[in-house]
């Protein structure tokens, strides 16, 4: 008897319609009666909640490729996922934290074997500067990171956003003063910066001018500790990337370059100390120096010397104690050039 | 939370109500808010702690995105020069850990553990059913307030499966793997000390269980045992929620328990609590939710909550404050008096970081327990010894490592930092050509992407063995715990920091995990 008044369970297909049907409403009704108004947000929960079971799986059961495939492609022949972004900011916490799973777990799903997301994005690319826009929003900011950090796997949107003025941003996003908020923005600077190779490398040669003089001035100049120590990491992360080596090859050559880097090593943080070492030992290894950091190495020959032979890692590593070797060689048999 | 300001000058500190190698915990005011707005500031210094910034940032991601009365998540977080504030509601009563050492050393009545970890269920009833574990269930963690109200603490290692790459297309909360070991040992289940297998929710419920004994008791299981008796033996005891300690003890307290031999007297359903959370098989072990229908929670449901701690709990005791510095003064003199100065500082060191980064843990490992239900005993088996040439072994290998990002991995790669890199991986790509086409030679002939995986496993195992060896060497003091969450950061800081690196010298996995952290010394 019991199944007779138990609904057929709803295909996937027709409970993202039903959410979209949902998100319509909210978002053209931003003051419907109360009352209805709860009603249906409650539905809503109850609808985003079933779609993230179905992508990832419950206690008691896997996903199935087959549901999750055509959630996805109803999610996305419809306009679903701009629906979700931007009505976003009304919803509770816990639906909030569900719908960016569900966001998150979408921009991998394949469906025959293609990204289905990539494109719906590179169609809708205003949507990623919704999410950007949205470190400025504390309530929203690590949902809207969390999402963008997803989209920005997808190299052509990692490309959008590099080309596009939101890269500037990033520089104030990363030194908010909430530091969830901040280290979210970092995080997603890194990943652009890091994540495709190609389309990195042609960035930093195409934009290193202004690029590089903001990371100087604003990141590894900044008075804030921990800006300095991820900026010096992410510096030394990208300069030791092969792919990067036109633009490593271009940053150890400038000897302003050198002087920030020379007073990252006098820093009193181990950590900062370490890190600007790896960025450091490059200028020394560098084999086609031009004379400007020769000289400046020669003028300041005997303090560097003086200072690596005091400077040790807390536990013993081959390998930087190598580097150090090999730099101070580099630097003890420098000529000066007439 | 929008609320709080992120400023240091917004916050006047009143009192040290913990205190660690790398984190200090205050007692302050929020300014903004009036002088009754009392808080806790946890103060993180970012140059010792052993934490990688990623990880802290996930921590701050999730303490800022929970919302559950029984779980304690911050009210902001900002820097203050080279430490981060985390500012935290102040839970005014302290950690049960540090209750129970200071007003209950054999135990709490039956009715405060089944209300105690009621709240606590709960709490781990919503940060499961949100992808997160918990991994650090003790009642050191376990906050309460003087009104009554109780909240689990201290994230320092819960880990979410949503944020894990592993668990990203494929993985359901059910399959929810981490192959990195966290917690702190007495209360830990045995597939996390065993991880190469991962393991999920499930741990969580055996440690809450752990918890409940030592609630019970005033000290965890095995905890009294001194770590000397035996080095490749393996040991079997057996240890009960009626409680005797033997053989281990050493003569002196035997008989001393000999005499105290009056057993304590726990109810049938509370044993049965107990039993079903400490099963083998964590596919046994209730969930979160199932073990709150429990009837052990329905027989008390009557003590009127709240209300019952504060008059049978919570009465009388001294502030939180009082309690930290009588701690403090005690442990510093333990500490400079009895000649175990060196382990003392270990085993402090590795309180703290468990607090702040987990991925180690404290001396003495188990490798495993032989259940036995009937008497509702356990039997601990303790792992043998490994090999130092071993550890050498995934030394050399692991720079080459371009694995995923489990914590493990990530300890590992602290090492140089330019893991995700395997290309210019050996930082010296331009530099030492000679020891980059060295080692080299194992990760060109090597499939990394199978061989890392493996690596990192065994370096889990090969790192909870050589733990259990240091402990066994360390003899050390165990029931450091904390006195309360705060103490988050367990001893002081500038006390312990010093020296205390004999047996970390030569360590394998621990060394590496630390050296880049330690920076500071």
């Amino acid at each position: 008897m019991k199944g007779l008044f138990k609904s057929k369970p709803k295909t996937p297909a027709e409970l993202v319609r039903q959410t979209r049907d949902l998100l319509a409403f909210i978002d053209l009704n931003s003051n419907p009666r109360e009352g209805k108004k709860e009603e249906k947000m409650v539905e809503l929960f109850k609808l985003i909640r079933e779609l993230k079971s179905i992508l990832y799986g419950n206690s008691e059961s896997e996903p199935v490729s087959e549901a999750c495939s055509q959630l996805t492609q109803e999610f996305f022949k419809g306009n679903t996922l701009r629906l979700l972004i931007v009505c976003l900011p009304k919803l509770n916490l816990e639906a909030r934290k569900d719908a960016t799973q569900v966001v998150a777990n979408l921009q991998r799903q394949q469906v025959q074997s293609r990204l289905i997301a990539s494109d719906y994005l590179e169609a809708n690319k205003d949507l990623l500067d919704i999410l950007i826009a949205g470190y400025e929003d504390m309530d929203i900011a690590l949902h809207y990171g969390s999402m963008l950090r997803e989209c920005i796997r997808h190299q052509s949107i990692a490309r959008y956003v590099l080309e596009s003025e939101h890269m500037k941003k990033f520089f104030d996003y990363i030194q908010l003063p909430n530091f969830d908020i901040a280290s979210d923005a970092s995080a997603t600077f890194k990943e652009l910066l890091t994540r495709h190779k190609s389309t990195v490398a042609e960035f930093l040669s195409k934009n290193y001018d202004w690029f590089f003089a903001e990371y100087n001035s604003r990141l590894l100049e900044s008075p804030n500790y921990i800006t300095r120590r991820q900026a010096i990491k992410l510096l030394g992360d990208i300069l030791l990337d092969r792919s990067n080596s036109a633009v490593m090859t271009r940053y150890v050559s400038s000897k302003d370059n050198l002087r920030i880097l020379m007073n990252l090593l006098r820093e009193s943080s181990k950590n900062i100390q370490i890190e600007a070492f790896h960025v450091f030992k490059l200028f020394a290894a560098n084999s086609k120096k031009p004379p400007e950091i020769v000289s400046i190495f020669i003028a300041n020959r005997s303090k560097l010397l003086r200072f690596f032979s005091d400077f040790k890692m807390d536990k013993e590593d081959e390998q930087f104690e190598a580097d150090k070797a090999q730099v101070v060689r580099e630097i003890a048999a420098l000529e000066p050039k007439e | 939370m929008a609320s709080y300001p992120t400023e240091r000058s917004a916050y006047h500190l009143l009192h040290k109500i913990g205190a660690g190698v790398s984190a200090v915990v205050y007692k302050a005011v929020c300014l903004a808010k009036g002088p009754s707005s009392v808080v806790a500031v946890k103060s993180i210094d970012l140059e010792r702690a052993r934490v990688n910034l990623n990880d802290l940032r996930l921590e701050a991601k999730s303490m800022a995105l929970l919302s559950h009365p029984n779980v304690l998540t911050a009210h902001c977080s900002f820097t203050v020069g080279t430490r981060l504030w985390v500012v935290m509601p102040f839970m005014s009563a302290g950690s049960l850990h540090s209750i129970i050492s200071s007003a209950f050393p054999s135990g709490l009545p039956e009715p405060a553990i089944a209300v105690v970890l009621r709240h606590t269920l709960h709490a781990l009833h919503y940060l499961h059913s949100q992808g997160h574990l918990h991994r650090d269930v003790k009642a050191g963690n376990i906050l309460l307030h003087s009104d009554g109200s109780v909240k689990l603490a201290d994230f320092g290692v819960s880990a979410s499966i949503y944020d894990h790459p592993a668990a990203s297309t494929s993985s359901t909360a059910s399959s929810s793997f981490f192959c990195d070991v966290a917690g702190t040992p007495y209360w830990m289940a045995p597939e996390v000390i065993d991880s190469r297998n991962g393991y999920g929710f499930k741990a969580d419920i055996w440690s809450l269980g752990i918890t409940a004994m030592e609630l019970a008791h005033g000290r965890p299981p095995l905890s009294h045992l001194p770590p000397s008796k035996s080095l490749v033996m393996r040991m079997s005891r057996r240890l009960s929620l009626d409680y005797v300690d033997d053989d281990g003890a050493g003569d002196r307290s035997r008989d001393m328990n000999k005499k105290k031999k009056k057993k304590k007297k726990f109810s049938k359903q509370f044993r049965d609590m107990v039993a079903s959370c400490l099963v083998q098989d964590p596919s046994k072990r209730p969930t979160a939710e199932k073990l709150l229908k429990h009837p052990f929670f329905k027989s008390y449901y009557k003590s009127q909550e709240c209300n019952y701690l504060v008059k049978h709990v919570l009465q009388g005791l001294p502030s939180v404050e009082d309690r930290f510095k009588e701690y403090y003064l005690i442990s510093a003199a333990s500490a400079s008096h009895d000649g175990h100065e060196e382990e003392d500082q270990e085993e402090e060191e590795d309180d703290d970081d468990d607090i702040i980064n987990g991925a180690s843990s404290k001396n003495r490992r188990i490798s495993g327990w032989n259940f036995n239900e009937d008497g509702l005993e356990f039997d601990p088996v303790f792992p043998n010894i490994i090999n130092e040439k071993d550890l050498e072994l995934v030394t050399q290998l692991n720079p080459c490592s371009s694995s995923p990002s489990s914590s493990a991995a990530k300890m590992i790669n602290n090492n140089n930092e330019l893991s995700s890199y395997p290309s210019s991986c050996s930082s010296s790509a331009l530099l030492n050509i000679q020891a980059d086409t060295k080692e080299g030679t194992n990760y060109t002939i090597v499939d990394a992407g199978v061989l890392v995986p493996s690596l990192v496993s065994l370096m889990c195992t090969l790192e909870l063995q050589r733990q259990t060896v240091k402990g066994l060497l360390a003899a050390a003091v165990s029931d450091h715990e904390t006195t309360q969450r705060e103490e988050a950061a367990h001893g002081d800081g500038d006390h312990v920091g010093r020296g205390g690196g004999e047996f970390r010298g030569r360590a394998g996995g621990r060394e590496q995990e630390e050296r880049r952290s330690r920076g500071g010394d």
